[in-house]
């Protein structure tokens, strides 16, 4: 029973409220919010004033896009991170109110959507506050992802620009730094347990004032991290991006007014929702569901599952990803709600309408449905350094469902593509390196992911991945010199590793690492997909394969190289089916590998992964075939049992008969293996998950959650977090029962 | 002084010719089937204007230059022979995969911003023709797996079994350490003997480039193999003829590094993009000679739109990575920036902003612009031009083209008018305005990044379509003063006539000037100064090679420099060519972090990481004179008689206004016209626009300046 209360009461408990606030966490209706900010008076007057010269306030807008464009190439040339060296960054401008209107055009744009929770903070909470404030000549920098952002590698730095004493914007940057003092080297620990492991965790912080950093904040900072030579650079470079930014913006003041630069500022948003809404509209009215499953916590192996309603109306989208896994509370795969809206975001952005402006006014028009609680949805105690784990499904899921509406668009700026490979398939690193520096970040090769097939055409090897363009895979060289790995196959495109079909996806590489000159040195990998694939293909389309990760130990393959030549390998197939090593311990995972020291000389292998197949296998070309072998590309065994197409290994030469033959049998064995889908349906649907399967999500209803066992549920509206057992324990317990049992 | 210059570009092949104190620009249309007809045409062209005869020209001059596009149209037509590349094995799929990045290389930033579309070329080794070989060496040059000779001999037959014309040896680290590259070439000479018919050329990619990073080196030399044979067969061709016409001296080709050498010391690489990185070596000779410290130079031809800098503090502006039609290299160029504007850029009604959007779609020369009536129905920049009255219909590109202005407003019309509501006019207004945003735009971009203040330069303005917007896009960037060079309309040829022999060699290494960790700043400059060393000796046997006197060779030292393990690399040169003392490093230290704050800002030096030199660069050259230019002082008062009147349409002012249309003949040194005012030359136009005058210098040259700032 609740005691009625007047008014006035009710204001003296809210101001009690407001006025003994333990601290002030991540704000949940900022954080929650993706629409843009409602207009001020002054924005309005402005667009107003503004409304018939279009042409010229395109002219300011192109203006302010050459800068971030400018900015951009600023960061990426001062940065020393890989991912600032590799385009793992935005810059842009945000409206007077916290909004990214607009951005480099390069870069992650997950950041879009993202970038603009921290400004928002800091207008909501420390603009009035005493102890705070901000002034011209501030300097705002932000790490926590529960705070806005991707992950804790991530850092912002935003300044607000004023102009006769009012805020007109912010300008920010945002780069994927690297090391930032985690439980494990790198900055995306895949074996943190709490938040608490995860590194540097600034909230929006003010870092320093008159344009200058706060020395004893700077040494904070740097004696927080591994790489405080990369904290300081990154500092840098991301302050004098903005003070470029910055200064660009008051020249677009000083030479058009204020009133042209807030109605360009603000008509940049308005008009990008409002062309968003016109193109949703041209999609059929309907509704898709999708299901992917992640298959690792990158601690143990179990079934992740999100599933996913896209449903459109009119001019609206909505994403609804309800029922889906709980959240992990002693596991870093969990996704804050804000991050998974930027990736989706970067979906929009790169693979549907490329021809955007990169604003949050793009994702505006999308509502995304989520249980609170779940892994795409997680509490602010839940870790989520490797959110990757279940975004990028989340991703997959959405990209999975919406060709089966674009495909009948009436407007579309691209191909309808298949899945692109989702995962970050690359080494991370930490130790000490030739040069005596401790370093720990992560290869740019992650950048490698294989493209999708397209409606019309095969999908590109080992392209890029899922949330930039232009991204980088490096030049070995220039690694090699500041890292002691040495990459006896650094990309190396695998035989038959992509999604078949009409059109085949993209190839992913694999790759072969060791190290030398330092004993001190070690890898972790954060993948999912080792044993149910993370990537699909559509329209009958393949998926690609799974990867595990491959280690070979107790060998110094330097030895081999000096004494044994013969005994050298180049692919992880010939290396883990011959074990050409002897004495050497060769093993395969799960590609969750947290970090762990190597000697020098032994062999990790990983792949990356391939994208997925469009239409059937069945109608490809053969031509396309003969291609792929002389590639050397695609197996005897997949072109005899997936295409079923008969040529001549030598010549190449095709046979268009007994291809066709062939083709014609495949055709009739399909049908023959054919049910009618009610009897399909009757033989495979169970009420339940299996028991053999740690599997956590909805089955068929989405309101009910598993939680691991098919006997252990809770409901969607109020989700028990789930906490996993450290492995460790496990195979303790199992050694213990072994051992007793050997005992008895 | 006698010399004649050429410059082939893709429509017209341009000559500038210098007898004694006269020179002559002269033109012809570039005859791709066999570019030595164009040449030829050209230079008769020139010659007929100084009523000289070709042999007697050839037989007296003191070189012939020659800028070429083979190189560009062998890459474009892919006529090339089958290339077989050798690499480390392990590293069979570096250059298929392009760095991943490399779908989007040479394409416009909306190209690549379009994942789902993301398509990578054609390769020009196909991966049936790349083949791994059992080596290894590490990022300092030590062997940790040696050349197995068997296993390089099966590779080099398999590959020649499939057909290999050319071999690419392309192994890990060999700028650091070559041994395993030669190892190779040896052994394929043994297989395939030099004086024997079944020779193959080879090519080892650390004397292509001298950079880490082996996919852009790879690359350079895959390029340098494909197009050896085209560019020595069509440079000898050339040269043959020259020599049927009594010229007796090597032929000089002209590099992208704004430098030139023989035939016999050029790798073809460097001849890519050579025609336009001379106007920039012409831009260059004209800062001096006008002393114009700081300019920037533009060239507006029918698609692209370059932009080039020539600064005062002599910094040397490098693409160390350029991109070479859909190619990354790493083979340094002088910096030029390419935007897609020109006359044939394609306007349109973007609907998303409601405004008026240009480029960089172009409708090129065929089927070109609306007003060219050879089916193009698209707006372009040169239909805006015409329908504001900038062209005269029955007198463009000299008369060669005619034009229709009924088919430009209709296209107008139908494309923009429609959307917009606008007049035809202003719908053309529009179109300018934002060709012209672009392109001022882009110059500040590029200027502004380099650290430099745009309004402190003088532009430049040359190409066919560069004075009829010079105007326009100076005006946006706050330039006030626009010099349209003397010969604008041959000024890359010029440029090729100004160049001085030269070679660059450049080698990466890993040299810490000052270790932050260890807090020491370099004590041993051995590695510095016999890098060094070596360059010089490269440099200087390139010249020596082609006859020079050694006591005329100089040489610079350039550093590539940067602040721990960043990506950027700020040029130095360096004003010692070997370090001997603390101060020495001092003062090197000193001039990075001055060169980095003038690009970065005041304040973003951070030497607390580390200061390191990646790469030495020796420039060693040999001065040739330069085609001396004419400035001028003179004022006149006389007053210039129009040649006709016509209505042309201004932003900012309602209505036509009338404008006078003159002869550049008629208009003498010193004299002056005002604004709203065209002048005509026989190959472009210069648009004055009001409140700007133009005034008329020697040789062609002109001055354009605003009055006063609106």
């Amino acid at each position: 029973m609740t005691n009625a209360k007047a008014p006035s009461e009710r204001s003296l408990i809210e101001q009690f409220l407001d006025d003994n606030v333990l601290f002030l966490g991540p704000d949940p209706q900022i954080m929650a919010d993706h629409s843009v900010s409602t207009p001020t008076a002054v924005e309005l007057a402005a667009v107003d004033a503004w409304q018939d010269r279009s042409d010229e306030v395109h002219l300011i807008r192109n203006r302010l896009q050459t800068a971030c464009n400018e900015s951009f190439d600023m960061v990426e040339q001062m940065g020393a991170a890989p991912g600032a060296k590799w385009g793992d960054l935005i810059a842009g401008i945000f409206s007077s109110q916290g909004d990214l209107a607009l951005s480099s055009a390069g870069g992650v744009l997950i950041f879009s959507v993202l970038a603009q929770h921290p400004v928002k903070f800091a207008l909501k909470y420390w603009k009035d506050e005493p102890t705070v404030g901000i002034n011209d000549g501030d300097i705002f920098m932000h790490n926590d992802a529960r705070y806005g952002n991707i992950h804790n590698t991530d850092q912002s730095l935003t300044l607000p620009v004023f102009h006769n004493g009012e805020i007109v914007c912010f300008v920010g940057s945002i780069v994927h730094e690297g090391e930032n003092g985690a439980c494990e080297p790198g900055g995306m620990p895949g074996g943190a347990e709490s938040p608490y492991d995860e590194g540097l965790k600034m909230p929006p912080l003010k870092v320093g004032e008159n344009f200058e950093f706060r020395k004893d904040l700077l040494t904070f900072l740097q004696n927080s991290v591994r790489e405080p030579k990369l904290q300081m650079e990154g500092m840098k470079s991301k302050l004098h991006a903005c003070l470029r930014i910055k200064k660009r913006a008051e020249e677009v003041i000083r030479d058009y007014g204020i009133e042209a630069f807030m109605a360009t500022i603000r008509g940049t948003l308005t008009d990008t929702e409002a062309e968003v809404r016109r193109r949703l509209q041209t999609w059929p009215n309907g509704k898709v569901l999708t299901n992917v499953f992640a298959d690792s916590t990158l601690r143990e192996n179990v079934l992740i599952k999100i599933r996913c309603e896209v449903s459109k109306q009119n001019d609206e989208l909505i994403i609804d990803l309800r029922g889906s896994s709980p959240e992990f509370l002693n596991r870093a795969n969990n996704t804050v709600l804000a991050s998974m809206k930027g990736m989706l975001a970067q979906l929009f952005l790169m693979f549907i309408w490329p021809d955007l402006p990169r604003n949050q006014a793009v994702f505006a028009p999308i509502t995304v449905l989520t249980d609170p609680g779940s892994a795409l949805n997680c509490s602010p105690e839940a870790p989520n350094a490797q959110s990757m784990m279940t975004f990028f499904p989340a991703f997959t899921a959405v990209q999975n469902a919406v060709p089966k509406l674009l495909f009948a668009a009436g407007f579309r700026s691209t191909d309808i593509v298949a899945c692109w490979y989702n995962m970050i398939t690359t080494f991370v690193y930490g130790g000490f390196n030739q040069h005596q520096e401790f370093v720990g970040n992560v290869c740019a090769d992650l950048n490698g992911m294989g493209g999708a097939a397209r409606a019309t055409r095969d999908g590109e090897h080992s392209v890029a991945p899922i949330f930039a363009s232009m991204a980088d895979i490096g030049e070995q060289e220039l690694i090699e010199e500041e890292v002691p790995m040495m990459k006896l196959v650094p990309h190396k495109v695998m035989v038959d590793n992509c999604g078949f079909g009409k059109q085949r996806g993209g190839h992913g590489y694999q790759q072969i690492v060791t190290h030398k000159d330092t004993d001190a040195w070690g890898y972790m990998v954060n993948s999912i997909g080792a044993k149910f694939p993370s990537t699909y293909g559509i329209f009958g389309g393949y998926a690609p394969g799974c990867y595990p990760l491959c280690k070979v130990k107790d060998v110094n393959v330097f030895d081999v190289m000096k004494d044994s030549r013969d005994l050298m390998r180049f692919t992880i197939e010939d290396i883990m089916n011959e074990q050409p090593f002897p004495d050497a311990t060769y093993s395969a995972h799960h590609a969750g590998l947290q970090f762990e020291l190597a000697e020098q000389g032994e062999l990790y292998m990983i792949t990356q992964g391939g994208g997925g197949g469009y239409g059937d296998v069945l109608e490809r070309d053969p031509a396309d075939i003969a291609k792929d072998w002389a590639d050397g590309i695609v197996s005897k065994k997949t072109i005899e049992t997936i295409y079923f197409v008969v040529m001549d290994y030598n010549t190449g030469a095709l046979n268009k008969e007994a291809t066709e033959a062939a083709r014609a049998a495949e055709r009739k064995a399909r049908l023959a293996r054919a049910k009618p889908y009610k009897e399909f349906a009757a033989e495979w649907t169970k009420d339940k998950p299996p028991a053999n399967v740690p599997y956590y999500g909805s089955w068929d209803d989405p309101t009910v959650l598993y939680l691991g066992t098919p006997d252990k549920t809770c409901p969607a509206d109020a989700i028990e977090p789930v906490m996993m057992p450290d492995p460790k324990d496990v195979e303790i317990a199992a050694l213990k029962a072994e051992l007793k049992a050997l005992k008895a | 002084m006698r010399r004649v210059s050429v410059d082939i570009g893709g429509t017209f092949t341009d000559c500038f010719l210098v007898v004694d104190e006269k020179r002559a620009e002269g033109k012809a249309l570039t005859t791709h089937h066999n570019l030595a007809s164009g040449f030829m045409a050209s230079l008769e062209d020139a010659c007929q204007q100084l009523d000289v005869g070709v042999e007697e020209v050839l037989s007296s001059v003191d070189a012939v230059r020659y800028a070429t596009t083979l190189g560009t149209n062998a890459l474009i037509e892919r006529k090339g022979p089958e290339v077989g590349l050798i690499t480390t094995s392990g590293f069979e799929s570096s250059v298929p995969l392009m760095r991943a990045r490399g779908y989007g290389d040479g394409l416009s930033e909306a190209e690549q911003q379009d994942l789902a579309g993301a398509t990578r070329p054609v390769p020009i080794v196909p991966r049936s023709m790349i083949e791994g070989v059992e080596e290894r060496i590490d990022y300092k040059g030590e062997v940790v797996f040696d050349v197995d000779e068997d296993n390089v001999r099966t590779v080099v037959r398999r590959l020649v079994d499939r057909g290999a014309q050319a071999f690419v040896v392309a192994t890990i680290n060999s700028v650091v350490n070559p041994i395993n590259e030669k190892k190779i070439e040896r052994i394929i000479l043994e297989e395939y003997p030099s004086h024997l018919l079944g020779a193959i050329p080879i090519i080892l990619s650390h004397r292509v480039a001298g950079r880490k990073g082996e996919y852009a080196r790879t690359m350079s030399a895959i390029l340098d193999a494909y197009l050896h044979d085209q560019m020595y067969h069509g440079l000898a061709s050339l040269e043959s003829v020259l020599r049927k016409h009594k010229y007796d001296k090597p032929m000089l080709v002209v590099h992208n590094s704004c430098g030139m050498a023989q035939m016999s010391s050029t790798h073809s690489l460097q001849t890519i993009h050579s025609g336009p990185v001379a106007g920039l070596e012409a831009t260059e000779s004209l800062s001096k000679q006008f002393d114009e410290p700081n300019m920037i130079a533009t060239d507006m031809g029918g698609t692209s739109f370059d932009i080039g800098l020539v600064t005062s503090d002599g910094v040397k502006f490098y693409d160390f990575n350029p991109v070479i039609d859909r190619w990354l290299i790493s083979t340094p160029m002088t910096y030029l920036h390419t935007l897609g504007a020109g006359g044939g850029s394609i306007a349109r009604y973007d609907r998303l902003w409601g405004a008026v959007e240009v480029g960089p779609q172009s409708a090129g020369s065929d089927p070109g612009p609306a007003c060219y009536g050879r089916g193009g129905k698209l707006p372009t920049t040169t239909d805006a031009n015409l329908v504001l009255g900038y062209l005269d219909e029955k007198n463009y590109a000299g008369g060669s083209i005619k034009l229709s202005k009924r088919r430009a407003e209709r296209s107008i019309r139908d494309h923009i008018c429609e959307h917009t509501g606008l007049s035809v006019e202003d719908a053309a207004l529009a179109i300018r305005r934002k060709v012209d945003a672009n392109m001022a735009d882009a110059i500040f971009k590029e200027v502004a990044v380099k650290g430099y203040d745009p309004s402190n330069f003088t532009l430049l303005s040359y190409g066919g379509g560069g004075p009829l917007h010079a105007c326009g896009y100076a005006s946006k960037i706050g330039i006030s003063k626009i010099l349209i060079p003397p010969f604008s309309a041959v000024f890359s040829a010029l440029g090729a006539g100004s160049m001085n022999q030269l070679h660059i060699h450049e080698r990466s290494l890993y040299l810490m000037l000052y270790d932050s960790l260890e807090r020491k700043v370099l004590q041993d400059f051995t590695a510095f100064n016999a890098t060094v060393g070596q360059l010089e000796v490269l440099g200087r046997e390139d010249l020596l090679r082609q006859g020079v006197d050694e006591k005329d060779i100089q040489s610079r030292v350039e550093l590539d420099m940067r602040y721990g393990n960043q990506l950027a690399q700020t040029a130095v040169v360096s004003p010692v060519d070997r370090i001997q003392t603390d101060q020495d490093v001092m003062t090197l230290l000193d001039l990075f972090s001055s060169n980095y704050e003038n690009r970065f800002g005041k304040g973003s030096a951070a030497p607390e990481a580390g200061i390191r030199v990646n790469v030495i660069r020796v420039v060693s050259y040999v001065e040739h004179e330069a085609v001396s230019l004419q400035t001028s002082n003179a004022s006149s008062a006389a007053k210039v008689a129009p040649i006709s009147s016509r209505d042309c349409w201004f932003d900012g002012t309602e209505g036509s206004l009338p404008t006078h249309v003159y002869n550049v003949a008629d208009i003498p040194e010193g004299a002056s016209v005002d604004g709203p005012a065209l002048v005509e030359t026989p190959h472009t136009t210069y648009l004055v626009y009001p409140s700007w005058s133009l005034t008329m210098g020697k040789q062609g040259s002109a001055w354009l300046e605003q009055n006063s700032v609106n």
